[in-house]
């Protein structure tokens, strides 16, 4: 029996657990000792009713990090996950995001060095190349009609 | 890609691999994955799964609304709760 749940429910992450409140308006407000009635009466509550699969979370893990096939050419649904990872895996990841685990690798072999200026450097291409790889989901193509007498 | 960044050391590399996936899926959506728990009368807390690493989106399902998953919002800070029940 739940209904419009986008506006009267809310979350609230708290470290391991979410917290879940329902958001209840009462049209009247109980009534005073001077007989006033409050009409705007609104409060938080937990949820007040059982839904059986009621809450959905959607998040980002670590699913599958290296496969046994080259993900840009096989389909995700038939990769199989490469449990004990060789030097002959593949990572689960498109060809830009895998530059960019590179350049991670990089960053971090030279800390191992030493080298924190090395580190730095590689680290910010990291982030450019993740950077390059939002911009590119995000094309926008535009088409500009050709005015009638441009020049040609 | 051990190659690339001049390594010999599988073991050290993978970890390595390992952090920058997970440092990518904190702030990228690279692959989502979904829970479903049911919700219980008079119950607050609920667990997220172990493997999170950010969350993407809360939905709770509109019985009214042929069944719809509809996304809500997160509260900044913790709300006053009236009929605060006791959590033992």
């Amino acid at each position: 029996m739940s209904y419009d749940t986008n506006k009267n429910y809310y979350y609230k992450r708290h470290g391991k657990v979410l917290r879940l409140y329902k958001f209840r308006k009462n049209t009247l407000g109980p009534v005073d000792s001077n007989g006033r009635v409050n009409s705007a009466n609104a409060d938080f509550i937990y949820p007040d009713e059982a839904i059986t699969d009621g809450l959905r979370i959607e998040y980002t893990a670590l699913t599958k990090p290296f496969v046994d096939e080259d993900p840009e050419t096989t389909a995700d649904a038939s990769l199989t996950e490469a449990t004990s990872p060789t030097e002959l895996s593949h990572v689960n990841l498109n060809r830009v995001l895998s530059l960019a685990v590179v350049e991670y690798l990089k960053a971090h072999m030279a800390e191992r060095k030493g080298d924190v200026q090395a580190k730095e450097y590689f680290m910010k291409q990291f982030y450019n190349k993740l950077a390059d790889n939002e911009s590119n989901r995000n094309n926008v193509f535009v088409t500009i009609p050709m005015q009638p007498y441009a020049i040609r | 890609m051990m190659e690339r960044a001049n390594t010999r050391e599988t073991k050290l590399a993978i970890a390595f691999v390992k952090d920058a996936i997970t440092q990518i899926q904190s702030t990228h959506e690279v692959v989502l994955k979904n829970d479903k728990q049911s919700i219980v009368e008079d119950q607050r807390d609920y667990n997220l799964p172990t493997d999170v690493i950010a969350l993407d989106s809360v939905s709770v399902l509109d019985t009214e609304d042929g069944n719809k998953y509809k996304r809500i919002r997160r509260l900044m800070d913790d709300p006053l709760v009236s009929e605060d029940k006791d959590l033992g």
